[in-house]
């Protein structure tokens, strides 16, 4: 058994450690003897996002995204799409998170046309919102409490239909008013969480994981692996905040 | 002066005063209440004084520590705010500390490291002579943000002196864009192609499109980050060649290096007292500096031989039987220096690893995972043992099993009294990494054990 994992835009998408996210999916496999193939899809790649079981996108500088932009609009986001409606998990964070919405609104009204792969839009505050947080994850994504770090201007409004990814405990979320935080939709799962998500939340991780795999294989159940580290760093900043 | 001036002096002195009393360093508060009272007392007490500033992600002490010590080869008469108090509020208490009650300066000259984020407060008051921007990486995205809003921020600075000398990078295309859009006098320094192995382009680079038109870079060669002969194929924006040039790094040694440099043209072959290529692009923007104020050339390369950093920067320490060295890491780029360092040793050592999450540290710790702790596998017969330790120890912890770094293998220290004893039996070498305030609690422990001076003296 292996997924193939597609790590898209990591030359200007890789602000906050997001690679770790990626070594993260790819040892928990290779651990549990599965098989990992991880492609990194740069901006400007000719070849197809058809036939990956994950595909992975960071948080990036404003000062590339219009070059961003102008990629994703040569059809990069009708193959997005595509993928979302065909259940390849996604796992998007912060500036990749806002990508898979509407748009991107600036404080001062300048509007960004993204993928439009979930309902939600984004509107940019002055006020950053910087800090640890933590947050419950829905039941039907696994229910684990996640630890991480956001860093964000940009507010992000669900649509009505969206499920958030899960509810704040601790810290702003979403737009640090409604609770929310993150999104839902079919298997792609976005997140404010920057950096090392997964590598403290090996649960949040392991879920991902099991979705594709299940998807691809039919697996139901993963072999457990020895935590304890990550476990340590995930309960003492739980303990903190 | 007059009597506002007079008043924030008093008491700037007074607070000074009173911390060390109470053992404290007392570098940046005296300095914050004083331009309570006189807020543009920083300017009235730099007008006579000419000042070099030094800016820019990461070597600002290392390089300020060079040119101070450039600055006693030559015999100036200068101060330099050697405790780390960087911002407005730490400039001004030094100024402060070197002035007469009345307010009349006691030397001529200063050596200043300055934030990059508070070089737009700084600059204006400051006026330097000469500037230099080292380099600039992603660093502590918490508090600076984006690496272009750092530059900004340099770039509004430096539009607020332009009869300032400023001494750029050639190799960083970040900082080299300053002499774009500036009427300052610029010089360059900078790492000649084949002056070291070019690298491969590294897979985390923070700044991969042009500057100017967002066309990607291509590069000539590369020496380490997004640093070297970059070129920008459609608008022709490029690295220019530098007038204090590196052209050839002869030999890296645990404790310095030879290199071949070329001074406007002349060509010499300096020692540098320090290990490590990042400290190569410390050392010749140093020389740049010291020279264009005024520092004779020889003075100039002597002092990259005779200067001492200390400070956590590749400090040295002799604990019992074994040689420390502390590598103070704040930033992937930085730190995959450190691990250039730790690669290019022959003797068995042992790593520890500090990693706090304090203001002064960054609160978000994400860079870990930007930095190549993967390379440290392949060292892995000559590393004794790693430790982790800091508020943070968990996550380093989990970073480097994510590495490949067996778990069993990682012991987690917290208590710095408790490691650096444990260390003092060791036969083999140690390396310590300790983040920013790891590093002044850890050096005060390490003090304690071998003897040294507290930061602020």
């Amino acid at each position: 058994m292996e997924l193939k994992i597609c790590h898209l835009y990591p030359d200007v998408l890789n602000l906050y450690g997001d690679g770790g996210n990626i070594r993260c999916l790819q040892k928990r496999l290779i651990w549990r003897g599965l098989g990992a193939e991880v492609t990194r899809m740069p901006l400007g790649a000719k070849s197809s996002l058809a036939g990956y079981d994950l595909v992975f996108i960071g948080g990036g500088q404003d000062f590339e995204q219009q070059v961003l932009l102008d990629d994703l609009h040569r059809g990069r986001d009708s193959e997005i799409r595509a993928a979302v409606e065909d259940g390849v998990v996604f796992l998007t964070i912060c500036g990749g998170y806002q990508m898979m919405g509407h748009y991107y609104e600036t404080f001062d009204g300048k509007r960004c046309d993204f993928i439009g792969a979930l309902d939600l839009c984004t509107i940019g505050a002055k006020k950053r919102m910087i800090g640890n947080y933590k947050f419950e994850c829905t039941p039907s994504a696994g229910g684990s409490v996640v630890v991480g770090f956001e860093n964000h201007s940009g507010r992000t409004m669900l649509g009505s239909g969206l499920e958030p990814l899960g509810r704040v405990l601790s810290g702003y979320g979403n737009n640090g008013e409604d609770g929310t935080e993150g999104a839902h939709w079919k298997n792609v799962f976005g997140t404010y969480s920057h950096g090392p998500l997964l590598p403290k939340n090996p649960q949040f991780c392991d879920m991902l994981l099991l979705t594709a795999l299940g998807r691809k294989y039919g697996l139901t159940e993963l072999q457990p692996l020895d935590d304890a580290a990550e476990r340590a760093a995930h309960d003492e900043m739980c303990a903190r905040i | 002066m007059n009597f506002k001036a007079i008043l924030a002096i008093l008491l700037c002195k007074l607070l000074r005063a009173v911390s060390r009393l109470l053992h404290r360093g007392g570098t940046a508060m005296p300095g914050r209440f004083a331009l309570k009272v006189c807020p543009d007392l920083l300017a009235r007490l730099s007008k006579d004084v000419k000042t070099v500033v030094i800016t820019g992600t990461n070597g600002k002490t290392t390089s300020a520590r060079i040119v101070e010590q450039a600055f006693r080869e030559q015999g100036f008469d200068y101060f330099a705010n050697r405790s780390g108090a960087n911002l407005l509020d730490g400039v001004t208490t030094e100024f402060v500390m070197n002035c007469t009650l009345g307010g009349k300066m006691k030397k001529s000259r200063a050596v200043i490291e300055c934030d990059e984020a508070a070089a737009v407060k700084v600059f204006p008051q400051l006026r330097p002579q000469i500037v230099v921007v080292t380099n600039l990486f992603r660093d502590q995205l918490d508090r600076y943000g984006e690496v272009t809003h750092t530059l900004g921020n340099i770039r509004t600075a430096l539009e607020a002196v332009p009869e300032a000398t400023v001494c750029v990078n050639a190799d960083c295309s970040l900082c080299s864009s300053l002499a774009l859009s500036l009427p300052n006098r610029v010089v360059y320094f900078g790492i000649e192609q084949g002056a070291v192995p070019s690298r491969a382009k590294p897979e985390l680079s923070d700044a991969t499109h042009c500057i100017r038109c967002k066309t990607e870079y291509e590069y000539d060669y590369i020496t380490y980050g997004h640093l070297g002969g970059f070129r920008c194929p459609k608008c022709g924006y490029a690295r220019r060649g530098a007038d204090y040039a590196v052209t050839d790094v002869i030999e890296q040694r645990a404790n310095g290096t030879t290199a071949a440099v070329s001074i406007r043209g002349e060509k010499r072959v300096v020692e540098i007292n320090l290990p490590a290529l990042y400290n190569v692009y410390n050392a010749i923007g140093a020389l740049a500096a010291s020279m264009e104020a005024g520092v004779g050339r020889e003075e100039a390369v002597r002092a990259l031989a005779s200067f001492q950093c200390g400070f956590g920067r590749m400090e040295a320490f002799r604990l019992g039987k074994a040689d420390v060295r502390m590598m103070l890491v704040k930033n992937p780029a930085g730190c995959n220096q450190v691990i250039d360092y730790l690669e290019n040793l022959h003797n068995r050592f042992v790593l520890a690893i500090f990693l706090n999450d304090r203001g002064a540290d960054g609160t978000d710790i994400s860079w870990i995972w930007d930095a190549e702790f993967e390379r440290l596998n392949a060292l892995a017969g000559r590393i004794e043992k790693v430790i982790v330790s800091g508020d943070r120890a968990q996550d380093m912890r989990v970073r480097l099993k994510y590495a490949g770094v067996e778990d069993k293998n990682i012991t987690v220290e917290r208590d710095y009294e408790t490691l650096v004893t444990s260390l003092e039996g060791l036969e083999t070498d140690v390396c310590l990494m300790p983040t920013y305030t790891a590093m002044l609690e850890l050096r005060s422990v390490m003090i304690r054990h071998c003897g040294g001076a507290e930061f602020w003296e």
